[in-house]
């Protein structure tokens, strides 16, 4: 089977075929009867043709017959014959001869064997046989036949009529010669050609005469002579590519004799004129099939074309085209499918364009998303790298919003996220710029055609924006925000590089408590350091590098001192100060962090002691880490180290984070029940910074929840913060925890926690970390005047950040990064 | 002493012929009969009688009774003669005085022919429709010989001796 690729092309060939087939069908028996014809009018004609040549001969011999009757019957001849006056009997025979174009004149006399005839025949005539054929032609001549012979070799038609005196006295016997003449004569009448050929016992078969051209007559002998051998008298003969039909007749048969007279009719004209008829016939065929085949052409077109155009719709939709409305114009089939394409349509195109929304849209904001960010900066760079400009890209990320979201609504955290993206979008600097949505809380900026300065000035004016409270669902907030920047092409080449940056800056803005921070490549640890600081860091456990500082923490109610937080400081040999979160990460991947928890409880323990000694009734507490909740042996150290040091388990507290216990919570919770089965105190840090909720805290045996300092820190300006803190308080307190407000920076602050029932508090106003020595000294002095604010120095003063930024969030502890 | 004689006259398959004629011969010279001569009248485009015998030196006569005329003709060498164009009796009457066959023909009608046997005797008879021909002869010596029209020349002449009635079967 054919493969078609129209429609049209189909039904143009189908039915083609079937047309061509039924012309064909005509044609051919068409042609086949009129090759047939032609013969049959070829062999008519020739019948024709003997009939008039038969009868023509009748009507020559009757009028020769006539013409010699007339000598018969004259008078003086009669009289000559009468008295054997044979010279005058031969001039008569002569003269009248030469008068009808005989060729042969003789009479014969019947009483006496005389014979009289004209010069040229003497021989022929006075032979032996000359009697004997001239009574023969009497005869055959009395019974009406035509008479021919072959006289001294040459053929004749013989007339014999009598002389009658009035008894028959003797013969004329007249010869016309059968010549040319007599051939041609024939043609003119039967249109055929003539020929005569004849055989003697001298000779052969040979042409006597013959019309047609000389090559085909001297066939004609070879044929005529097998053909007459045979005894037929109808043939057919090709020569020259034609046909011709013979009809061959004998006139004159004895012994050794014969004449035959061999009309030819050449199939040819009626061929042509047949085959010009089936010329007509093809001609009119093909125009026919042209005609028909432009109709099925134009037809199926018209037909198929409203498919074709629908395929061609169909195409443009396949190429994701979907503006175009597809005209309906039939209300056939065909309209029904544009109908259909057309619904198809619209479904696709909205389905593509809510699939485009979610897939470069946030949903929530109406800003682009990652994806739509990261797309949105590869083609700008593109047009970058071919300027030469710079371009900035500008993480930001709202402190708190996990809480914020928590405590006041999903519905406010979502038209606070949309306020911050209008803020942004606000202060973009050119209409290319592109605000995206990366994350919950965070949020990108690409500002094309800037450099640092000019980044930086944006950012400050969104730092301006945000100095005063954000008024959502009619509460004011204070948005806080950490910004990362980088640039193109100093900071990374791709639209990848270049966020990555963005966000490790938007880290360290974080952790610095920097407004923003522009990206640059000392905020990456290299890992050859980070190699060193490991190996580094076993010595410095060994070596006793490592230094415990305490953190104050008081009731906030009575201003009595409870204790502290202990928390952990490497003075490194070279490099001066290291701050946790330069190495506690990497000793939690190497599991040095065990080592580090070990020799922090050993140090809390011993500290612990020591102020027993001292008679101080204080708690030291240690942070765990994920590893050491995943510590089985854990619970067992600590009671080996607190009864080693006679301690009861209430004077050591352990603070766990929420993502620590998230790691293999089965395992974390199986220690963490040991732990609070022998009696030590459990707090959660950093509550609102991850992700549980209190429910599943709820089923921890944890006594204390600590409320991240972000939140604390200005809730005297912003009264969603407060909210929260409010809200995390009298929750806790519903579940019977004991609260712990952490990032108290000023009295206000302290105040107003009591107000609203916190329990313990820790911060700068407080306290801010110190070394143990220190630490007896503030308590001395915090149990004495409680309203004075102690000036302890502060120990970053001599610290050696390598980041060189000043360290605003407490530094010491130990699970910041976890 | 005459004797009556009866000649049958028969072809080759032996059937009787009509009109033919026997003539007997004594060897005597015999005169003509005075007056003796025939008439061959002309009527109906025919000859009649067809045949007429008559004995050397005898005169016939062509009367035409027909109403158109007649161009009497032979070519015979025993008579050559002519009777141009004519109507009615002709004057003078045609003397056949040489034995032989005359043959009549009528150069306007080819159809009529007409016989005229010439013999140098009294003795002849024709055959009437049963081919029989009777004459009296006296008892004696007598050749004889028959013909018939259409033979150029008489038939073979026999020898015959009559004696009384005598029977003569001749076959031409």
């Amino acid at each position: 089977m054919i493969q078609f690729k129209h429609i049209r092309s189909r039904i143009a060939f189908t039915f083609l075929t079937v047309v061509v087939a039924i012309q064909l069908a005509g044609l051919i028996p068409l042609k086949y009867a009129l090759d047939k014809h032609a013969n049959q009018l070829a062999e008519e004609q020739i019948n024709v043709g003997e009939r008039v040549f038969v009868s023509l001969l009748q009507h020559n011999t009757q009028s020769l017959k006539q013409a010699t009757q007339v000598l018969a019957a004259d008078f003086a001849f009669r009289e000559a014959v009468a008295t054997n006056d044979a010279e005058t009997i031969e001039s008569a025979l002569e003269s009248y001869q030469g008068r009808i174009h005989a060729q042969v004149a003789y009479y014969i006399s019947n009483r006496d064997d005389l014979v009289i005839g004209t010069a040229d025949n003497q021989t022929a005539l006075f032979g032996p046989n000359a009697k004997v054929d001239a009574m023969q032609a009497i005869v055959d001549n009395q019974s009406g036949m035509l008479k021919f012979d072959i006289v001294d070799g040459k053929p004749y038609q013989l007339i014999t009529v009598p002389v009658k005196a009035p008894d028959v006295i003797g013969w004329i016997v007249m010869g016309f010669a059968v010549d040319g003449r007599l051939a041609s004569q024939i043609k003119q009448l039967t249109h055929l050609d003539v020929a005569f050929v004849q055989k003697t016992p001298q000779h052969d078969w040979q042409l006597i005469s013959g019309t047609a051209d000389h090559a085909l007559s001297n066939l004609l002998v070879k044929t005529v002579a097998d053909v007459y051998r045979q005894k037929m008298s109808l043939h057919r003969v090709d020569f020259n590519d034609q046909s011709y039909h013979l009809k061959i007749r004998s006139l004159h048969q004895a012994g050794d004799e014969a004449l035959l007279v061999v009309l030819q009719g050449s199939v040819e004209p009626f061929i042509q004129d047949l085959s010009l008829l089936f010329k007509s016939m093809i001609l009119l065929t093909l125009v026919g099939v042209c005609i028909l085949a432009a109709l099925i052409w134009y037809v199926s077109r018209k037909t198929t074309e409203p498919i074709a155009a629908l395929v061609k719709e169909a195409d443009y939709i396949a190429m994701g085209d979907y503006d175009k409305e597809i005209q309906v114009n039939s209300i056939d089939e065909i309209g029904h499918l544009a109908k259909a394409l057309n619904s198809m349509r619209e479904a696709v195109l909205q389905r593509t364009l809510r699939i485009q929304r979610l897939a470069f849209n946030d949903e929530l904001t109406g800003l682009s998303n990652r994806l739509a960010f990261i797309q949105g900066v590869h083609q700008a760079l593109l047009t970058h790298a071919e300027s030469k400009q710079k371009l900035s890209v500008i993480v930001i990320n709202i402190h708190r919003f996990k809480p914020i979201n928590q405590t006041l609504g999903r519905d406010f955290g979502d038209d606070l996220l949309r306020h911050v993206g209008q803020v942004l979008k606000q202060n973009v600097l050119g209409e290319h710029d592109m605000v995206a949505r990366l994350d919950a809380d965070e949020f990108a900026v690409m500002l094309q055609h800037t450099d640092q300065a000019q980044a930086t000035r944006y950012a400050d004016k969104l730092l301006h924006v945000f100095e005063q409270p954000v008024s959502v669902q009619g509460q004011a907030i204070d948005v806080r925000t950490g910004i990362g920047i980088s640039l193109y092409p100093d900071h990374g080449m791709n639209e990848e590089a270049l966020l990555n940056h963005a966000e490790t800056a938007l880290q360290e803005s974080k952790a610095k408590k920097s407004p923003w921070i522009v990206y640059n490549t000392a905020l990456e640890i290299d890992q050859s350091e980070t190699l060193t600081l490991i190996s580094d860091l076993k010595e410095a456990i060994q070596q006793d590098q490592l230094l415990l500082y305490i953190q104050p923490k008081i009731d906030v109610k009575t201003r009595r001192a409870l204790g502290g937080e202990a928390l952990i400081r490497w003075v490194h040999p070279e490099k001066g100060m290291i701050f946790p979160d330069q190495f506690i990460p990497f000793a939690e991947q190497t599991g040095i962090i065990s080592d580090i928890t070990n020799w922090m409880l050993l140090r809390a323990c011993q500290v612990l002691a020591g102020f027993r000694k001292q008679g101080l009734d204080i708690t030291l507490a240690v942070n765990l880490s994920t590893r050491d909740l995943n510590n089985m042996e854990l619970p067992e150290q600590i009671a080996h180290l607190l009864s080693s040091h006679g301690l009861d388990a209430k004077a050591l507290k352990l603070e766990i984070t929420e993502g620590s216990l998230m790691q293999d919570p089965e395992r974390a919770e199986l220690v963490v029940k040991k732990l609070a089965a022998m009696g030590l105190h459990l707090a959660i840090d950093d509550f609102g910074t991850g992700y549980s909720s209190l429910a599943y805290l709820r089923q921890l045996p944890v006594q204390e929840l600590k409320i991240d300092r972000s939140f604390v820190m200005f809730m005297d300006k912003n009264s969603g913060d407060a909210s929260i803190v409010k809200s995390t308080i009298d929750l806790a307190h519903n579940l019977g925890l004991i609260v712990v407000a952490e990032g108290i920076e000023n009295e206000f602050v302290l105040n107003q926690l009591a107000r609203l029932g916190c329990n313990e508090g820790q911060g700068y106003f407080i306290g801010k970390p110190m070394p143990e020595k220190d630490f007896s000294v503030w308590l001395q002095r915090w149990e004495g005047q409680n309203e004075i604010d102690i000036d302890i120095g502060d120990d970053l003063s001599y610290a050696i950040n390598p980041l060189d930024v000043e360290v605003q969030k407490d530094p010491f502890k130990l699970d910041y990064l976890n | 002493m005459a004797a009556d004689i009866t000649a049958t006259i028969m072809d080759a398959s032996g059937k009787p012929i009509v009109d033919a004629v026997v003539a007997f011969y004594d060897g005597k010279t015999t005169a003509l009969p005075a007056g003796a001569g025939a008439r061959i009248v002309q009527k109906n485009k025919l000859f009649n009688p067809r045949i007429t015998v008559v004995q050397t030196g005898s005169k016939i006569n062509f009367p035409n009774e027909d109403t158109v005329r007649h161009h009497v003709y032979s070519f015979s060498p025993a008579k050559k003669f002519e009777l141009k164009l004519y109507s009615g009796v002709p004057t003078d009457p045609l003397v056949f005085d040489q034995a032989g066959v005359v043959t009549l023909g009528c150069n306007i009608h080819d159809s009529m022919v007409g016989y005229i046997y010439i013999v140098d005797t009294p003795f002849f008879a024709k055959t009437d429709d049963k081919g029989k021909a009777t004459l009296k002869l006296s008892n004696g010596q007598y050749s004889y010989q028959a013909w018939q029209p259409g033979q150029t020349k008489p038939g073979a002449e026999q020898k015959i001796t009559i004696e009384g009635a005598t029977e003569v079967k001749i076959t031409l």
